[in-house]
């Protein structure tokens, strides 16, 4: 049996966190841990080494792509792949948007379905869909 | 030299004053006979019947130089000629003689008096002696009668003639200055009645109508020199009007379009000074094109500056509204995904026996999507901060989006016209903003014609000239577009089910849409209205229901002259 997709998903919404967690874990795939803050987060991707992390952007204490330059920075969590799901995406190419800041292709604007966000994490993970 | 004495009247008063006491001489003299007061009489009467005539005749013939000395020698005559006839040749009744000098020297010609002394010594002189005074015991007392009416004569009318003389002399040399800073002085200036007729006119203003002289250019009218420009004739009669009826003085502004320069009038009253009626109007005017130019270049400038700080703060405005849009949508939409993910919890938790379970989770979904959609729209709203204008080929750019339409349209069965009246028609504007605005209208017009038989959707582009006032166009510097300006319009018609007059005018409110919830945000339009005003230019709508309707949209054709292309 292949283990569960480890999941760390970093979100200063608890709510969010909760139902992310609730929902994910009923498919029987998932394992998921939570950080609500970016520096409880980096801890953990440092301890727990996720198979993903979901990250928001705009967090209180650090925004989201602080924390996935510092992931980046260490060994142990540089190659684990992020996907940033945050209310600020328009899904239009207006040339100022954080999409492009970031140089990173994984993200999902809120609000997502489950459905979607599934589909996204095992695209990523190039796995195959159940 | 003219006197101001009214000669007439004084005239009149002291032959009345000549008669007055000569009668009274002769009526209480004790030593007359009756006949010579008969004589007396009759002189009186005489005297009173030219005196008589003399009120009769009018005013102006009295100025006429022979008729006043020829009237005051005929009564330097007449007073010895009634002394002989009452019989009072040896009495004093002489010093009548007196009041004549005083008539004489009004004249102030020394010359008229001595002939008049010398005529009237002649004949009372003549008198005396042919009655017999000039020899016999008294004769020394009668003989100095003579020099004595001369010497008085001469030193009463030298008194006078000098004193008026004088006053004339001073009168003159007065007006000699006053005549000097008329003609020197920098304005214009001139006197005139109340039918604008020229009483008065400086050099400098004869000159500057093109006259020679003071003389071709008095007693003419306001509406000669103003030749044909009515309004002009108008405002000027209105304003000298008016100083007689206030009787103050007024000011205006105006602009004499041959010379290209501008006056500042001033127009005082001239009064009458017995009755202080005004009798005239005198006006000055002073150039004052070099201040009204400053004036013009200042309000220029400070109209500039005005635009460009209303425009950084425009910005900054629209930058402090992006950022708040951010916030807003990302404090809605965290909320909706919690919605979002407890939807999923509940729909894979709750017992699905019951029907209606999912179709009212299905509902939620759909209300969330509402709101997500609407936050989408006021996201874009309000990014539009950073977008560069500069000039776009406009044919490229509509076929550009009409291709971007395509499908949509062909799938409902649109057909496309195409109407470009130049290949190089250019706009000055923002690729993406022009593409957003005529997407929509595109996007409107399949939608409206959705249902109909014809489907047509003509996409018209051609050049204008701005000819009237309307929305944004006219004459004030808020205005877009000046009359006489040239504007490229681009029509996007459609034959579909048209728009009701009454919602005519809400179509470009935000959130107002005929589409179910589902289908429309009703941002559009008001996008559309929005990124004009950012162009500078203008969309306009006419429709007919059942027939289709127009939307107009005017660009500049080149962008305007204010620096900042970032809007």
């Amino acid at each position: 049996m292949t283990r569960n997709i480890k999941v760390l998903t970093i979100d200063d919404e608890a709510d969010f966190c909760f139902f992310v967690t609730k929902n994910l874990t009923q498919e029987g795939m998932f394992d998921v841990i939570i950080a609500t803050s970016g520096k409880e987060g980096i801890e953990l991707a440092k301890n727990e080494k996720p198979d993903i992390i979901l990250l928001d952007l705009v967090m209180p204490d650090m925004p989201g792509e602080d924390v996935a330059a510092a992931l980046k920075e260490h060994a142990a969590t540089a190659n684990i792949p992020i996907l940033f799901i945050t209310a600020l995406a328009t899904n239009d190419d207006t040339g100022d948007s954080k999409e492009n800041k970031i140089g990173n292709n994984y993200i999902l604007p809120k609000p997502v379905r489950t459905k979607k966000l599934i589909e996204t994490i095992l695209n990523i993970l190039r796995k195959p869909l159940p | 030299m003219t006197t101001p004495f009214p000669r007439k009247k004084i005239i009149f008063l002291v032959r009345l004053a000549v008669i007055i006491t000569t009668s009274y001489f002769i009526l209480f003299s004790p030593s007359a006979s009756i006949e010579s007061k008969t004589y007396g009489y009759i002189f009186i009467a005489v005297y009173l019947l030219t005196n008589l005539i003399v009120a009769h005749i009018p005013e102006k013939y009295f100025y006429d130089d022979k008729l006043f000395y020829g009237l005051v020698l005929s009564d330097s005559i007449l007073l010895p000629a009634g002394i002989y006839f009452s019989g009072y040749v040896g009495s004093d009744l002489y010093l009548m003689y007196f009041f004549i000098v005083l008539l004489t020297t009004m004249g102030s010609r020394f010359k008229y008096l001595m002939i008049n002394i010398i005529i009237f010594s002649v004949i009372y002189g003549w008198l005396l002696y042919k009655n017999g005074y000039l020899a016999g015991p008294a004769a020394l007392s009668y003989l100095i009668r003579i020099p004595f009416i001369i010497v008085i004569a001469i030193f009463f009318g030298y008194l006078v003639t000098t004193r008026l003389k004088d006053k004339d002399r001073r009168l003159g040399e007065a007006r000699e200055r006053y005549e000097q800073i008329v003609q020197a002085t920098d304005v214009l200036m001139c006197i005139v009645d109340n039918d604008g007729k020229f009483l008065f006119a400086n050099q400098k203003l004869v000159k500057f109508y093109g006259y020679k002289d003071e003389n071709s250019f008095l007693g003419l009218t306001i509406s000669r020199i103003y030749n044909g420009d009515e309004t002009k004739v108008e405002k000027f009669l209105r304003y000298v009007r008016s100083v007689y009826q206030n009787n103050d003085m007024v000011q205006y502004e105006s602009y004499d379009k041959n010379h290209g320069m501008w006056f500042a009038n001033t127009l005082s009253p001239i009064r009458d000074p017995s009755t202080r009626d005004v009798i005239a109007v005198c006006i000055i005017s002073k150039d004052i094109t070099d201040r009204i130019e400053k004036e013009k270049k200042l309000t220029d400038t400070v109209e500039l500056l005005r635009a460009t700080r209303d425009q950084l703060i425009q910005k900054d405005k629209m930058a402090a509204l992006g950022r708040m849009a951010s916030g807003i949508a990302h404090e809605i939409r965290n909320p909706l995904e919690i919605i979002y993910m407890g939807m999923d919890y509940l729909e894979n938790n709750l017992p699905d026996d019951k029907p209606d379970m999912s179709e009212s989770i299905e509902k939620i979904f759909n209300a969330v999507n509402r709101a997500d959609n609407i936050i989408k729209n006021i996201l874009a709203f309000s990014r539009q901060t950073v977008s560069k204008i500069t000039q776009l080929p406009l044919n490229p750019l509509l076929d550009n989006i009409l291709a971007l339409g395509k499908p949509k349209l062909e799938k409902s069965g649109v057909s496309i016209r195409r109407e470009y009246s130049d290949k190089s028609l250019e706009v000055a504007g923002d690729h993406t903003m022009l593409e957003q605005v005529f997407l929509n209208l595109i996007n409107n017009a399949a939608d409206a014609m959705k249902d109909c038989e014809e489907k047509i959707l003509t996409v018209r582009a051609y050049k204008q000239l701005v000819a009237e006032i309307g929305y944004k166009t006219g004459y004030r510097r808020v205005d877009f577009f000046s009359v006489g300006d040239e504007m490229v319009v681009v029509e996007i018609s459609d034959t579909g089910k048209g728009i009701p007059e009454e919602t005519l005018s809400k179509i470009f409110e935000p959130f107002y849409t005929t589409k179910p919830a589902n289908e429309g945000t009703g941002l559009g339009l008001s996008l559309a209205h929005m990124i004009m005003e950012r162009l500078s230019g203008t969309i306009d709508v006419e429709s007919l229901e059942n027939q289709g309707t127009t939307f107009f949209v005017r660009l500049q054709p080149k962008s305007k002259i204010i620096d900042t292309k970032e809007v």
